[in-house]
């Protein structure tokens, strides 16, 4: 079942815009609930995000000497855009993407990527050296973290033989889930997902007992309230992307909580079972583990297809 | 990394930082990850409590000075009560004694199991953090059912202890101490075999015999560079010679062995103090001593959690001692950080820098001011307190 809706609502309430707001903040909530659970603690009340949010509006915004006034405050607006405009190319709630084309994939990969982006210029704009320590840090990991990712990604739709986001889902929905086809791919795709999202143990770029807050140390107010929505909505796009690929799609919203919260439950336990890992070990571990699974995937996926081919 | 005037790039640590519990300062210059260099400051949360310690007499410093440290105050009592007893002439009973061990060894267990956590959230690992202070409300709570209070027991006085230890409090100390060893087990099953972990500790801050010699360390910190260093064992306190312990020692030096040895020590009091409950000596527990304490000069050592505390006292035979002089095992340790550093990553640092266990409230002897153009390093009280009033205006 795909439904569809007139493409304003989709575009202003439901199931983007407002709507990507809200449930970005209640998988927060989630989330850090699940890992408090996890690590013996009580955890936050459900509104906590909600009061966070609304508490960082209202506050000053301090801006910092020695910093480009424009990027500053430009940056976490854009790195927000990025997020959602990437809402709009996935089936979130088991709705039809408010927009897709051929090749759509790759886009919303990209628009994903501007928040990390956004942070290392900003923590590279100001002149703190925690900021600067966690920039060039968060951007180390992305060279590290998006070439796996990406190709974990393209392995479903390279068997789909689709780059249509759309398309791709309904592909998952009819057929086996991929994550038994593809387990590596699966697992190369939800670890990059945390490295993408920053959770530990990939939270180098903002170790706290290191560089404080990484590149984010001198926001305050308005400019890290919105970082903060940014990489929520993100936390939601990526679980959807996750489960469109590997977790046999979405068709209704029940299934999409459903699996996105079991995974999310995974994500969680990941969050609290390592130690954080240094930059060099997070780069390590891709380059030397993660890119080389998942091309020795793909290449699986690729040979089977052309074998399969050859056999009919 | 160098900024465009080829000056060096410094990262701050402190003096308010996450990582740090309390305030000190550490610059490390860093090139890219790499640390090139390191220097420490400290000074920001000097008391003042020995010269306090002159103007109050021996009981009322007894209190005093069990307030210099959160964490061990009562190894702080004791090593004062010791040298004050030693002075007089006087004894403690054995019971008391064997009670005055038992408080430093529950207090030993609650120290290094907070540091496993402290170390724990350094490294990232918030729920090794979690889980070990979570545990460690057990022991606070054994010691709260003894003295009343979860972190200045005051179980000293000059003379003995004040507290006694029931057979029922008995039972629930061996049943604290059958939990705390299973966990403990977990603990280092984790320390030493999960990867994440032990990559931010293996190989780490290795400190050679020699090298630990050289600097002084005392200590946990010690005892994993080899250096066979334990007061407990090599000069017996207190009820220690009825009740020996058994040093624990690595050779490795590295981060992990200061894990293992602090691991190791706590299944050492779990033994050592079922061993005291088993065979508590009955006796009275105190004995009487005079207000007046005899003159002379003493010096007192014990094994506090993180190494060697010492303890020198001077009576001029009045009620107050005319000198109170600490010297805290962190004192000695502090070089170690700064030597080792050298060449390691920045995202180690934080680990290093508790990998000595650092208290800083403790070894802070003097206010140290930074001003610009600073000439004169003579100031009159008058200077001081108009610097003091300006710098806050």
């Amino acid at each position: 079942m795909n439904l569809s809706l007139h493409p304003l609502i989709l575009l202003l309430l439901f199931p983007g815009g407002l709507f990507l707001l809200n449930i970005g903040m209640i998988y927060e909530w989630a989330d850090r609930k699940l890992v408090a659970r996890y690590q013996n603690r009580q955890g936050p009340r459900w509104f906590q995000p909600l009061a966070d949010t609304i508490k960082l509006l209202a506050k000053e915004e301090i801006v910092p000497k020695g910093v480009h006034k424009g990027l500053f405050f430009a940056l976490p607006i854009i790195a927000l855009t990025g997020a959602l405009t990437a809402g709009l190319y996935v089936p979130l709630f088991g709705f039809e993407p408010a927009f897709s084309f051929q090749g759509d994939l790759v886009v919303t990969l990209y628009l994903l990527s501007m928040m990390t982006l956004c942070m290392g210029l900003a923590g590279a704009n100001t002149v703190s050296r925690f900021s600067l320590v966690g920039a060039t840090r968060a951007l180390t990991q992305m060279f590290s973290y998006e070439a796996p990712f990406l190709l974990a990604l393209l392995g479903p739709a390279i068997a789909a033989g689709t780059w249509n986001i759309g398309e791709i889902n309904n592909f998952a929905g009819q057929n086996l889930w991929m994550i038994i086809a593809q387990p590596i791919g699966f697992v190369v795709a939800v670890v990059g997902l945390m490295g993408k999202l920053e959770l530990p143990p990939f939270d180098a770029p903002e170790a706290e007992t290191e560089i404080v807050a990484g590149a984010l140390t001198e926001y305050s107010g308005r400019g890290f309230a919105l970082f903060r929505i940014g990489k929520d909505v993100e936390l939601v796009i990526g679980l959807t992307l996750v489960v469109v690929f590997y977790l046999g799609g979405i068709s209704n919203p029940i299934w999409f909580i459903v699996k996105s919260a079991g995974l999310l439950l995974v994500v969680a336990a990941l969050q609290s079972m390592f130690a954080r890992l240094k930059i060099d070990q997070t780069v390590g571990l891709w380059w030397r583990l993660g890119a080389l699974m998942a091309l020795l995937q793909l290449v699986a996926i690729i040979l089977g297809r052309y074998l399969g081919a050859l056999i009919r | 990394m160098t900024n465009s005037s080829g000056e060096k790039f410094v990262v701050p640590i402190g003096p308010q930082h996450p990582a740090l519990k309390e305030p000190g300062q550490f610059q490390f210059t860093v090139d890219g990850e790499i640390v090139t260099g390191a220097s420490i400051r400290l000074g920001f949360v000097h008391r003042g409590i020995e010269k306090a310690c002159e103007s109050r007499n021996y009981t009322q410093d007894l209190y005093l000075l069990e307030r210099v440290c959160g964490i061990c105050s009562h190894v702080h009592a004791t090593a004062f009560a010791l040298g004050v007893e030693k002075l007089a002439g006087v004894e403690a009973p054995p019971r008391a004694e064997a009670i005055r061990v038992l408080g430093g060894e529950l207090e030993r267990i609650h120290s290094h199991l907070l540091w496993l956590g402290v170390a724990a959230h350094e490294g990232g690992f918030d729920t090794l953090f979690m889980y070990t202070w979570r545990d460690r409300e057990v022991v606070m709570d054994l010691l709260e059912s003894i003295s009343g209070s979860r972190v200045h027991y005051s179980l000293n006085v000059i003379g003995g202890v004040k507290y006694d230890i029931t057979d029922k409090m008995a039972d629930e100390i061996r049943r604290g101490m059958d939990f705390l060893e299973e966990r403990t087990h977990y603990y280092m099953k984790v320390v030493t075999t999960d990867d994440t972990f032990v990559g931010r500790t293996r190989g780490v801050g290795i400190m050679t015999k020699e090298h630990a010699e050289r600097l002084g360390a005392v200590g946990p910190t010690a005892r994993a560079s080899g250096v066979e260093r334990d007061i407990r064992f090599n000069a017996p306190y207190s009820a220690y010679k009825e009740f020996p312990i058994n040093m624990i020692m690595d050779t490795t030096g590295d981060l992990e062995a200061r894990f293992i040895v602090r691991i190791k020590e706590l299944f050492e009091c779990y033994r050592l103090i079922r061993e005291i409950l088993d065979n508590l000596p009955e006796s009275d527990l105190t004995v009487k001593v005079k207000r007046r304490i005899p003159a002379g000069e003493v010096i007192s050592r014990v094994e506090a959690p993180r190494g060697e505390l010492l303890y020198y006292i001077q009576s001029d035979g009045s009620d107050m001692p005319a000198r109170v002089k600490a010297r805290t095992p962190s004192l000695c340790n502090w070089a170690t950080i700064s030597d080792v550093a050298i060449g390691h990553k920045l995202a180690d640092m934080p680990m290093l820098l508790v990998g000595i266990d650092p208290c800083f409230s403790c070894n802070d002897r003097l206010v140290q001011v930074n001003r610009p153009n600073q000439t004169d390093l003579n100031w009159s009280w008058d200077d001081l307190r108009r610097y003091g009033i300006e710098y806050y205006r």
